[in-house]
């Protein structure tokens, strides 16, 4: 910026036309609204009964089914999910779109209507959920119907962001790779996977971060074991809001962490 | 090793590409086109990017088509190399090789050995296309496909790279199709070429003859050849016919028996007299000399005309010369011929063309 503008915005009321500045001020009205409740959140809490409660059996038992529920969440997408994403970035066509619109679905229902959809389908009531019962293996208040509330709801995340992860990918180095004879398989493993790599490791993070939040569609699966999600709920309603805090705080540490492993290593696509 | 098209057709959308019968020894045939005429398609088809339509390529006797792109055993070196971003250069050419040893006798002899370390980003544009054809060549291809390797090259580079290209194929025994738009490229590397338009191929020959007797008036046009001119036949001579156009009246000679061997048997038939034909002459078989000097040379066709245009092309001049009776000729003129004549703007020419230099197309293939 030369000395020459500095003058004008000093000396003259001309300020109030760089519309950068208005763009920052109105902004920054958004930015304080996420920050604000943010460090309010850690200010209200007193740190050393957070640290107390953090070790409270139900919060640490809420902590370990979140964890272990959307780590298989994330395994599972992705081993579904990187095929489909894969598929669909190298197909065109109508069966195309029409297979995207139906994969992108459960990002646009609201989770609670997932979690309908999920019990017509494994409830109790269900032909298939009675059957898992009867074997011993209920799909609802267990850790199983937790995991196919998440990955329901989580798993578009991989397709959607892979899929455009190797869309990015030239399909000429494909070309190339299976002209010096290597398979398919091969090709993909060692040519169109690593150059995916950062968008992919980004899918999957995003969709393990959903899975750890996700409430709406839990609730009506599985109650019972509590996530952290539900464990805050439970907190809130039964004890009021200063219960609520220490599950709260771990998931928004979990949420930091997740979108520091998007800034390194992954390529974020919203970046 | 022989590769072998015939009837090769395939389509998409407006584009038809087809029917195409090419035979490829152990040689190096350029595919000579302009952009969108087929020749990347070509060699898609043969590498098993696309498929035909219908057709059949045979690989020493082995059909290719309906085998997936891995189990063609044909090399393809990308136009600007496709080498795999996230590999250095010998990543690049061991993820394509059996043994090391190759490896190291191709890193060799394309001088790669001291960038061998460095990933594609790093690497110059020459230097990434050597990696790219030695990962290719590392695969032992029964044919090699080559789809403008040179093009995105500087011009300095691509000559040195090129001159490199050619003693390499001399040490290939297998076919190599080398697709350009580039006719310098295509008359240094080719053994033979081949003229593609919409598709097919047009005319297929050694680059001589491929530039001196082309068969239709596009590949004249398109390798350069701008002197066309509608005539008639007006007689036979002993050797050859005379030939009409505007005013001028030329005696053609049968070209020497080499040229003949090699060209299109049909076209190089002497005419019938009154058939109307295209007059072709390549411009550097135009020889310009001062208006004044004597006509010892009988056998030559002589017209005087003014100079209209000339244009410094680098390596020699193009001197349009308008004849009296308005015909313009294009004359490729050396530069010490274009200094001792002191050509320019209204300088008077003899221009002298050879009987034999003159090439005659028949008008049903006219286009």
């Amino acid at each position: 910026m030369a000395t020459h503008s500095n003058s004008t915005q000093t000396g003259t009321a001309t300020v109030g036309r760089d519309w950068l500045s208005v763009a920052l001020v109105l902004g920054g009205v958004l930015l304080l609204y996420y920050v604000v409740p943010m460090l309010s959140l850690f200010l209200s809490a007193p740190s050393g009964d957070i640290v107390a409660r953090m070790t409270d059996p139900t919060v640490v038992d809420s902590a370990i089914t979140s964890l272990l529920s959307a780590s298989i969440s994330t395994v599972l997408a992705t081993l579904f999910g990187l095929p489909l994403a894969y598929w669909l970035a190298r197909t065109d066509g109508l069966v195309t779109k029409v297979v995207l619109a139906i994969a992108v679905l459960p990002l646009v229902l609201p989770p609670v209507v997932s979690g309908i959809v999920l019990l017509t389908v494994f409830g109790p009531g269900s032909a298939l959920g009675a059957a898992a019962v009867a074997a011993g293996f209920p799909l609802t208040r267990s850790l199983a119907g937790v995991v196919l509330a998440q990955t329901f709801v989580a798993s578009p995340f991989v397709v959607v962001t892979a899929k455009a992860a190797f869309e990015s990918v030239d399909r000429t180095l494909e070309h190339a790779s299976r002209s010096l004879g290597k398979s398919r398989v091969t090709t993909a493993r060692r040519v169109t996977l690593p150059l995916a790599g950062p968008g992919v490791l980004a899918g999957v993070t995003l969709a393990f971060a959903r899975a750890m939040g996700e409430f709406g569609a839990t609730m009506m699966m599985a109650y019972y074991p509590r996530t952290m999600p539900v464990q805050i709920w439970v907190a809130f309603i039964e004890l009021g809001l200063d219960n609520a805090y220490p599950v709260a705080i771990l998931l928004v540490v979990i949420a930091a962490v997740a979108l520091l492993v998007l800034h390194t290593v992954a390529s974020n696509p919203w970046a | 090793m022989t590769l072998e098209l015939s009837r090769l057709h395939t389509s998409y959308g407006q584009f038809e590409c087809g029917p195409i019968d090419l035979k490829v020894d152990e040689e190096v045939l350029a595919v000579l086109g302009p952009s969108g005429s087929g020749k990347t398609t070509l060699l898609s088809l043969i590498a098993g990017i696309a498929e035909p339509d219908s057709g059949s390529i045979l690989l020493d006797g082995r059909e290719l088509v309906g085998r997936p792109l891995e189990d063609r055993h044909v090399g393809m070196v990308f136009q600007e190399g496709a080498l795999f971003p996230h590999m250095t250069a010998r990543e690049n050419i061991e993820y394509a090789a059996a043994t090391g040893e190759h490896v190291a006798d191709l890193t060799s002899a394309l001088e790669l050995e001291g960038v061998l370390h460095r990933k594609p980003a790093s690497l110059s544009g020459g230097e990434r296309q050597r990696v790219a054809l030695a990962r290719t060549l590392a695969t032992d291809p029964d044919a090699l496909l080559l789809d403008e390797p040179l093009s995105s090259l500087d011009a300095p580079i691509r000559k040195r790279l090129r001159d490199e290209l050619y003693s390499l194929f001399e040490s290939l025994d297998i076919p190599i199709l080398y697709v350009t738009h580039d006719q310098r490229t295509a008359t240094a590397l080719g053994d033979r070429m081949a003229i593609v338009r919409d598709g097919t191929v047009e005319q297929v020959g050694s680059p001589s003859a491929v530039l001196t007797r082309p068969t239709s008036r596009f590949v004249a046009r398109f390798t350069g050849n701008e002197n066309l001119f509608e005539g008639t036949v007006t007689g036979r001579t002993d050797d050859g016919v005379t030939v009409r156009f505007g005013d001028v009246q030329f005696r053609t000679a049968v070209p020497e028996a080499n040229t003949f061997a090699v060209s299109d048997v049909e076209t190089s038939a002497v005419p019938e007299a009154h058939t109307s034909v295209t007059v072709c002459i390549h411009p550097s078989q135009v020889e310009v000399r001062p208006p004044t000097a004597a006509d010892g040379d009988r056998t030559g066709n002589t017209v005087t005309g003014r100079v209209a245009r000339w244009l410094n092309e680098g390596s020699g001049y193009r001197v349009e010369i308008d004849v009296d009776e308005g015909l313009t000729f294009t004359a490729n003129v050396r530069p010490p011929t274009f200094e001792r004549l002191g050509i320019d703007v209204g300088s008077e020419l003899q221009v002298l063309i050879p009987p034999a230099s003159i090439h005659l197309i028949p008008d049903r293939t006219g286009r």
